[in-house]
């Protein structure tokens, strides 16, 4: 009972400042001129409020070419563009949990003096700054294209059509490395462990123990930490909707950022992302105080 | 610190760092702040190529829509990105130290509830926060900025230092609570030290290293937002956007900073690749020599950390201790040598 308080308060809170901050730029636009806009950041709030009270006629503006503005209903219209956007954020988070849990397998299997140079090497990879790797992989799309005639994949998105794979794999490769270097700590850690030692000299194989003990133990601190891998994602998957003019969210944002699409955007993202953390928040610590599994 | 110069990754990476910035003032001081600007290039008598003219001997990285020399744009604008991402790391931490210290110290029970109520800052983008805040800053009004460019770029440091600030202090917070679970300070607890001697004298010196590694880490992330802030065209120290509904140019960067460059040159991906590459690339350099400072830097400083200069407390002489541990590490020696013949 005490931990679904807190939650509410977490989230309450939580929603209170994402409001507090939709107000902000009129605040910081007076700041400029020397004035404390007080009022109108209050106004703007209630505003705010109000059109997010009566949320089903919502909608935002937008801006076609110079000046001209039109208004986009967030339901059902701007509804679909989040959705895409959160299919391909899911998607790519699902690939990189599954193939940096299958690398961390494959590299714990290996010796500890090739593993410190895998290791050593991801380093490096990780640190690479997404825009490049959105550019080179666009690039290479284009050579390819040009070099044999064949569209391995589109590079932007014209009219309704959707892509997918090619968004997903640049979106997925940097958190994905990431996951690895997080998992392969903690899996590393967990090695350590005494009972690790025990399933040793009882002669289980090295394969197995990894599989059966550690992953179970080591999986949940991954999960843990994995939340800022979460929030390095959402900020790639901005930049690259707009690096493939990919018609989701993010596409107007680019245009015009008001208020009211600034909530809406962080709102799309926040809740079910947050929801989803705290649904295996709960489960993983539900499962620990149970004795199923130490930390 | 002197072993820090003998780490070979950390001598790559000052290297190149230092590189960037110390050739960024020289290429200014030599070739003036424009970059060279080429209309076409000629072969007997003939303009065979205009602008963008793609990478040869005479412009290495090519030149941009304009004929301006990429390499002397990139080279110019050096000094300005890495250095306002390392001001903004800076000051990040300036603030957040204190305050993490502080959490750490004298909230230890509210901290659950502080953690709590920080962590959803984690679902929410950063880039879309610096692009709220931000673009009443930098996006140049119809009537002109009223604020001058050495303002604006302040006010972009200090707001894109404080977006983190909440994360990065509940993170030092949490590292120093972890240290006061730790037995010698426990001891020094129970001897009388006052919360203040315990920060100074023991939590200081033993997160040094680490928050060294976390500044490396905040200038990379600071880097890694002015190119998303370049691609929506929001350049440091403001855009400067042209309101001529007939023929506007596009929205241009007031100084040459990489974020700039990027941002106005990515649509020519296509066409003139290597307009965006250069930058992007040049992005890349930087954040890899962070990375391998970092990296140099952990390696030196692994298990050793560095106190304040004291009394000695010793009852032996240091040879005396020299001699004990190497005796241990060649028993040691043996015995894993015996460990593994009897394997």
């Amino acid at each position: 009972m005490k931990g679904f308080f807190k939650w509410v308060v977490q989230f309450v809170v939580a929603l209170i400042s994402i409001l507090l901050i939709s107000g902000a730029p009129q605040l910081i636009t007076g700041f400029q001129k020397g004035e404390l806009l007080w009022e109108e950041y209050i106004e703007t709030l209630q505003f705010h409020m109000k059109s997010l009270w009566d949320f089903r006629d919502l909608s935002v503006d937008y801006y076609i070419g110079r000046g001209e503005v039109r208004q986009v209903p967030v339901f059902p219209q701007l509804f679909e563009n989040i959705s895409y956007s959160l299919q391909l954020l899911f998607l790519a988070l699902a690939a990189a949990i599954i193939i940096a849990l299958i690398g961390t397998f494959i590299t714990m299997l290996l010796s500890e003096k090739s593993r410190s140079r895998v290791k050593l090497i991801f380093y490096f990879l990780e640190s690479f700054p997404d825009i490049l790797i959105i550019l080179l992989a666009q690039l290479t799309v284009v050579v390819i294209f040009q070099q044999t005639g064949v569209l391995v994949s589109k590079i932007a998105v014209i009219g309704d059509d959707k892509i997918y794979w090619l968004p997903v794999l640049c979106l997925m490769i940097l958190p994905m490395i990431q996951l690895y270097r997080l998992s392969m700590l903690t899996f590393e850690a967990e090695e350590r462990q005494m009972y690790v030692e025990l399933a040793k000299s009882l002669g289980f194989g090295k394969a197995f123990i990894l599989f059966l003990h550690i992953f179970r133990n080591a999986i949940i601190s991954v999960f843990f930490q994995s939340k800022k891998t979460m929030w390095f994602m959402l900020s790639n998957l901005f930049i690259l909707e707009l690096m493939f003019h990919i018609p989701g969210i993010m596409y107007y944002m680019s245009e015009n950022l008001s208020g009211i699409l600034f909530l809406v955007t962080v709102l799309s993202f926040f809740l079910p992302v947050f929801l989803l953390y705290s649904l295996g928040e709960w489960y993983f610590i539900r499962r620990m105080s149970r004795g199923g599994a130490a930390l | 610190m002197k072993s820090v110069w003998r780490q070979p990754l950390f001598l790559i990476g000052f290297g190149i760092v230092a590189f960037f910035l110390g050739g960024s003032y020289v290429f200014e001081w030599i070739f003036g702040n424009v970059p060279k600007q080429t209309f076409f290039i000629e072969e007997n008598g003939r303009a065979v190529e205009g602008p963008p003219i793609s990478p040869s001997w005479m412009h290495p990285l090519g030149t941009d829509q304009f004929g301006y020399d990429m390499l002397a744009k990139i080279m110019l604008g050096a000094k300005y990105t890495i250095l306002a991402a390392m001001a903004v790391a800076a000051l990040r931490m300036l603030i957040a130290i204190p305050l993490g210290f502080v959490i750490g110290t004298y909230f230890q029970r509210q901290r659950t509830w502080i953690n709590a109520l920080i962590d959803p800052i984690h679902y929410v983008p950063m880039t879309i926060f610096a692009v709220l805040l931000l673009t009443p800053i930098l996006w140049m009004p119809e009537e002109g900025f009223s604020t001058t460019i050495n303002e604006r770029i302040i006010f972009q440091v200090i707001i894109m230092a404080l977006i983190t600030v909440p994360i990065v202090a509940t993170l030092i917070g949490n590292e120093a609570n972890l240290l006061y679970h730790q037995e010698y300070i426990l001891a020094a607890r129970t001897l009388g030290a006052s919360r203040r001697r315990i920060i100074i004298r023991h939590l200081t010196p033993q997160l040094r290293e680490k928050m060294l590694v976390l500044y490396g880490q905040q200038v990379v992330e600071s880097l890694i937002i002015f190119a998303h802030l370049g691609l929506l065209q929001l350049f440091l120290g403001g855009t400067d956007v042209d309101y001529d509904p007939m023929f506007g140019d596009p929205p241009k960067s007031i100084s040459f900073e990489w974020a700039g460059i990027f941002g106005n040159s990515f649509q020519y991906l296509q066409g003139a690749p290597w307009l965006p590459l250069g930058p992007a690339v040049s992005f890349a350099i930087v954040i890899l020599a962070i990375a391998a400072m970092i990296e140099g830097y952990t390696r030196a400083m692994n298990g050793k950390v560095k106190l304040t200069k004291r009394k000695k407390m010793a009852f032996v002489s240091d040879e005396t201790i020299e001699w004990n541990q190497q005796q241990l590490k060649s028993k040691l020696i043996l015995l894993k040598k015996d460990m593994t013949a009897s394997k």
